[in-house]
């Protein structure tokens, strides 16, 4: 960190805020959705817009806030094409087996593309100040990090997954830019591997505490052991395995940001806790099952306040981001309008 | 536009592009010029667009209108899980062509024999025996040589019988061993047949991708906490209508087998006896997880008729 230009004094560190409140997003999440049913799904793209633009717009760096700008048709177009592929590969499934290694192979060749063209459409369509995201990766990078590497983890039985999260962390993270300054993250591969063997431990302990629960449940009430064993492994491998995710993507998007660096006066600092998000991420899927969804806005509330107010921008005391604006007949970055085939896969 | 006095930008109102109201996000005001105006201010914004400020964030503005939107969603969704997966799924499963489902039932039967299913060590002539029955059974159905009867060891699996979606019948050489009279055995094939009439494993499959991408579609939230969300609410789903396609079968064995003078409350034994041998063995799923309507309701309805 010896190429820091700044002096400790001239810097200052810039936490992101979430204002958005949960009756407000209630009410904007409920409205889109009676009109996303009655429309039988055809309005969710606006719908996605509407809530996405609240989440973003409510996020901010200081006194400004995000801003999200994506065309609904765009989002409708990409999910049309994401259903037909989804239909497609169930009903090979269940109707023509034996072309099922043809369709892996398309899917393969598909999927980077897929990737690729959604990261650029989610950075083409967000902006902060009028100074819009842009997102440069090519289909080589997308084919290395989304299928060589994965492959690559799958064949060492995952020993080398986290060398496949960082390709991946590399992809996502180096070849977006804000205006024209460019995120770089250089990530630690020995910290990831501790981060991804602290989310097994955790994982096991669910699976083996569940066990011992049903074992001694079936031993008090004289209960079939291997039914009532069933009934206890079954919640406690989902509980398991969404804490043991949800602790895992937060530690690693902590490490990533704590790593990330924006131009050459800018970086991040986080200090997301990877058992406090566990916690955040549990209980809202208990709270939003249990309320038949109706606390899912506040759910995802709760979250984004929780996860900005540990993110920070470090940089210049007074967040001077007019070196990120692009010349005015500079380089086409970010000043292009999303293309034809700039769609967004996401559901 | 003005600043202190001061004009700054000049433009006429519908050359000014101006962002939709949402929630208390600050209003963008874009001049042709490439001029940019923020602010807060957005009934300041609305009464400038005179009337013509978005009837969406009208909507999401009132309290009235929210409730009605509830009421929406959660009437839409009852119908679509009441209603609209159930036919679709019935819908297309009816409309499927026969090759169709014996593409299906030959994948099946691949990927079960000789893992599950294992050649039966049933005797010849007991086989006869049971295979007249089906037979006679089988006469009493509209379509009757769409049936076939398989015999397989299953160990793994104990005693039961299944249907494929071609007409072929699976009966296990456990369930065989442990009916007391063959009786029994009609009304089994009468509850197998009445799931190949209605194609309910064909159903199945529809409603199992029907429901989560129905979720999805309409949700739009692919996050992996809303993939769990959505798994669960699918699987009660899915049990729920497979409760209802046993129920149907269920009846229509106790109409047929009261039609041609024999007792519904055979079947009802050798559901009860079955029920018995899997969970003395420990294997019986969490009743929250089971697709059988309880026995003791099933064993019932099929001793006092459909009316109970």
């Amino acid at each position: 960190m010896d190429t820091k230009p700044l002096t400790p004094e001239s810097s200052a560190r810039h936490t992101f805020r979430f204002e958005g409140s949960a009756g407000e997003y209630f009410k904007i999440w409920i409205v889109n959705l009676a009109l996303s049913v009655v429309t039988l799904g055809i309005f969710s793209a606006r719908a996605k817009v509407r809530s996405k633009r609240y989440l973003y717009g409510n996020t901010f760096i200081g006194a400004h806030a995000f801003d999200y700008h994506a065309q609904p048709l765009r989002i409708l177009l990409g999910r049309a094409i994401a259903v037909t592929l989804i239909l497609i590969y169930s009903l090979t499934l269940v109707f023509a087996k034996q072309f099922i290694g043809l369709l892996y192979l398309i899917f393969g060749i598909a999927l980077p593309w897929l990737a690729m063209s959604s990261l650029r459409f989610s950075a083409r369509n967000t902006s902060y100040r009028n100074i819009g995201f842009d997102f440069e990766g090519d289909y080589g990078g997308a084919f290395a990090a989304y299928i060589l590497w994965q492959g690559l983890a799958a064949i060492t039985l995952f020993i080398a997954f986290p060398f496949a999260h960082r390709a991946r962390d590399y992809y996502t993270i180096n070849n977006h830019c804000f205006g024209s300054m460019p995120f770089s993250a250089e990530i630690p591969v020995g910290e990831l591997y501790l981060i991804y063997l602290a989310g097994l431990g955790a994982f096991l302990s669910f699976i083996v505490g569940g066990a011992l629960l049903g074992l001694g449940f079936s031993w008090l009430t004289l209960r079939p052991v291997l039914s009532t064993v069933t009934a206890v492994e079954i919640p406690a491998y989902v509980l398991g395995f969404l804490t043991a995710a949800s602790f895992v993507g937060a530690r690693t998007l902590d490490l990533a940001l704590n790593n990330t660096r924006l131009g050459k006066a800018f970086w991040f600092e986080s200090r997301l806790s990877g058992l406090r998000m566990a916690w955040i991420v549990t209980s809202n899927l208990v709270v939003s099952l249990v309320t038949l969804g109706l606390l899912y806005p506040w759910a995802r509330v709760r979250r984004a306040r929780y996860m900005a107010s540990c993110i920070s921008v470090v940089g210049p005391a007074e967040l001077d981001i007019s070196q990120a604006a692009i010349p005015a007949g500079g380089s086409a970055v970010g000043e292009e309008i999303a293309g034809f085939f700039d769609v967004d896969f996401g559901l | 536009m003005t600043a202190n006095g001061a004009l700054l930008t000049e433009a006429a109102a519908r050359d000014v592009r101006i962002s939709s109201r949402l929630g208390v996000l600050s209003r963008k005001l874009e001049f042709p010029g490439g001029g940019l105006f923020e602010t807060r201010d957005n009934d300041g914004v609305d009464a400038l667009l005179e009337g013509r400020s978005s009837v969406l964030a009208r909507m999401e503005g009132s309290w009235r209108l929210t409730l009605a939107s509830l009421a929406v969603v959660v009437a839409g969704v009852a119908w679509l899980g009441y209603y609209g997966v159930p036919t679709g799924a019935h819908w297309l499963a009816m409309r499927t062509p026969p090759a169709v489902a014996r593409v299906i039932t030959a994948e099946t039967l691949a990927a079960m024999d000789n893992r599950v299913l294992l050649p039966t060590h049933l005797p010849a002539a007991r086989q006869s025996d049971i295979l007249g029955r089906f037979q006679r059974v089988a006469r009493w159905q509209p379509d009757s040589r769409r049936y076939l009867l398989l015999f397989r060891n299953a160990p793994d699996i104990g005693p039961n019988a299944f249907a494929l979606p071609d007409g072929r019948v699976v009966i296990t050489d456990q369930l065989a061993e442990m009916s007391r009279n063959d009786e029994e055995l009609d009304g089994v094939f009468a509850h197998e047949m009445s799931h190949v009439i209605h194609a309910h494993g064909l159903q199945s499959v529809y409603q199992a991708s029907l429901v989560p991408a129905a979720i999805a579609f309409v949700t739009g939230d692919a996050s992996q906490a809303g993939h769990i969300a959505t798994i669960l609410p699918g699987i009660l789903l899915q049990a729920a209508y497979s409760r209802g396609f046993e129920q149907q079968a269920d009846d229509d064995a106790n109409a047929e087998l009261r039609a041609h003078g024999e007792d519904p409350g055979r079947l009802a034994n050798l559901l009860e006896r079955m029920e018995q041998a899997t969970c003395t063995k420990g294997v019986c799923l969490p009743s929250w997880l089971g697709s059988h309507p309880q026995t003791v309701a099933r064993a019932l309805r099929l001793r006092h008729g459909l009316t109970h």
